[in-house]
């Protein structure tokens, strides 16, 4: 049982690397930009939600 | 009408020289022992920290290669938007591990956490030496970024070398004088500066020139289809690439030898974590550089080889009046001495402390912060002597120091969870990663797409694991690093 607090690191960790080969593609587009550079935006800006989540799970805050 | 570059390198000289003072002023009631002059006292709260590590990362030649990889490759660039992001997870557990270590154990080097963990002064001058000759061709890439915006500032007018001189040896001497808490103030300028620069240059230029950033990138796609996707898996660039570069310098993000003391500098685990947290919100910033970097493929096409690193800087000096240039020059110029600042003060700590005070030279307290402030003065000329004289081969040295960093990974990792490894394993790893290093990158030996420092690095795990099975260590004295 991996436990929560590596899962909630490991997710966004994987959307930038490992899974950029699948989304490597221009449409949709988003926001005018290309599909794969808004998803590396959307999930760098979403990485700081997925760290205050493990500081919760960890009772750091 | 004054002359262009008399406007422009104005601006400059004005801005740096205003930083300076509004640095030392800040810091001038501080009275400087080795902790304070080399980890700020360990005091720095969540604010101060994240502007001192913004400001160590962000260097010249991230926004100067940012947006040439964008303008020369496109879509690769997108890994240093990415890279970033996920060092900051890794950070958020390895950070408080190590501060933890450095505060209980009174440690001011990443050189001394190798000496300390493994209980061995040899290992100590071994990762101090090895940590000193990377970091002196990474200072000397600074100041070729610095020689560029000096350049595109005095209009192709005036010979930068001078100016480069003078910039680099008033930023040892500040150094010299404000240790690393004044780094941390130069900082606060510097990040402000960088922000309004890539703003200007990300968001406003492709404003003015396409109406706005989706209008540019329609264009992008017309002019040069395939520009803003990777070619797929093993092709140079490709997605194999990618993914093993993302890997690589956000593993190896950390292992900067100077950025140890900016960890230690941490008033708390707490500061480190939050800042582990916020530090992606700066990565927007990369973003703005990749869209600077696409606008002046249209507006100034044509550049190649390592011209495509001034492209957008073109645009800003043929479209935009002297003042402009002058501000955006100033940014990169802080960007390029804000880090080098600390990269010198990291290089002489390192000498000061692992090898100097190993030999029994200035181990007394204030004998230590004289011998590291003289260091960063010679450090400094040591760096602008092999500037001079070894332009051409700064390229494939960096690619070295990039790759070769992340070599001491196994061991701080190991520090925290593996009893067996020995001081030997590690410097046996540590040893091997950097001759493969050498090796593939010198040599040009093709991986299939993937980055060469990631070879290298499993070759350096399989000796450090292989000594470690073979000559277990038998002290034992490490603790895990989760808790």
């Amino acid at each position: 049982m991996v436990p929560l607090r590596v899962l909630l690191a490991a997710i966004p960790f994987a959307a930038l690397t490992v899974c950029i080969p699948l989304v490597n593609r221009i449409e949709p587009r988003i926001a005018g930009l290309p599909f794969m550079l808004a998803w590396i935006l959307a999930w760098v800006l979403l990485t700081p939600a997925f760290l205050w989540s493990i500081g919760r799970v960890e009772r750091r805050w | 009408m004054t002359d262009p570059p008399v406007i422009a390198l104005t601006i400059v000289g004005a801005i740096l020289i205003a930083t300076i003072a509004f640095a030392l002023f800040s810091v001038r009631r501080i009275t400087m022992d080795p902790q304070q002059y080399i980890v700020g006292g360990r005091s720095f709260g969540t604010i101060l920290l994240w502007v001192l590590l913004a400001g160590e990362i962000y260097t010249s030649f991230t926004f100067l290669g940012a947006s040439g990889w964008a303008y020369g490759l496109g879509a690769p660039a997108y890994y240093i938007l990415a890279y970033g992001a996920c060092a900051y997870i890794i950070g958020y557990f390895l950070l408080p591990a190590i501060w933890r270590v450095g505060k209980e154990r009174g440690l001011l080097t990443s050189a001394d956490f190798f000496a300390d963990r493994y209980d061995s002064a040899a290992l100590g001058v071994f990762t101090g030496v090895t940590q000193f000759l990377v970091l002196i061709p990474y200072v000397a890439l600074q100041l070729s970024g610095l020689q560029l915006l000096l350049r595109m500032a005095g209009y192709g007018r005036v010979d930068a070398t001078f100016g480069v001189s003078t910039a680099f040896l008033l930023i040892a001497l500040f150094v010299f004088s404000a240790g690393l808490r004044g780094t941390a103030w130069a900082s606060i300028v510097k990040d402000a500066l960088v922000l309004a620069a890539v703003i200007f240059a990300g968001i406003v230029i492709p404003v003015q020139f396409f109406g706005s950033p989706a209008h540019m990138i329609d264009q992008v796609l017309r002019v040069h289809p395939g520009h803003l996707t990777l070619l797929a898996g093993t092709s140079s660039h490709g997605t194999i690439w990618y993914v093993s570069t993302v890997l690589l310098t956000s593993i190896g993000f950390f292992m900067a030898p100077h950025g140890f003391s900016a960890i230690y500098s941490a008033r708390s685990e707490a500061t480190l974590r939050r800042n582990a947290m916020f530090l992606p919100f700066y990565q927007v910033v990369m973003l703005l550089v990749i869209l600077a970097g696409l606008a002046a493929l249209l507006i100034v096409p044509g550049l190649s080889g390592t011209a495509v690193d001034q492209s957008f800087l073109l645009v800003v000096q043929r479209y935009y009046p002297p003042w402009v240039m002058g501000f955006v020059a100033a940014a990169g110029a802080l960007a390029a001495l804000v880090p080098a600042s600390a990269q010198l003060l990291g290089a002489a700590s390192i000498f000061a402390k692992n090898v100097l005070g190993v030999f029994g030279i200035a181990t007394g307290d204030a004998a230590r912060t004289l011998a590291t402030r003289v260091l960063v003065v010679v450090v400094a000329v040591l760096a602008l002597g092999y500037w001079l004289e070894e332009q051409r081969t700064l390229v494939e040295l960096i690619l070295i120091y990039y790759n070769g960093v992340v070599q001491f990974l196994p061991g701080v990792v190991a520090a925290f969870g593996f009893a067996r490894v020995s001081a030997w394993s590690v410097a046996a790893g540590i040893a091997t990663g950097f001759a493969l290093v050498v090796f593939l990158t010198l040599s040009g030996t093709p991986l299939g797409g993937v980055n060469p420092g990631l070879v290298a690095l499993a070759g350096n795990v399989a000796i450090t694991a292989l000594v470690a099975i073979f000559f277990p260590r038998r002290a034992h004295r490490y603790e895990p690093i989760a808790n």
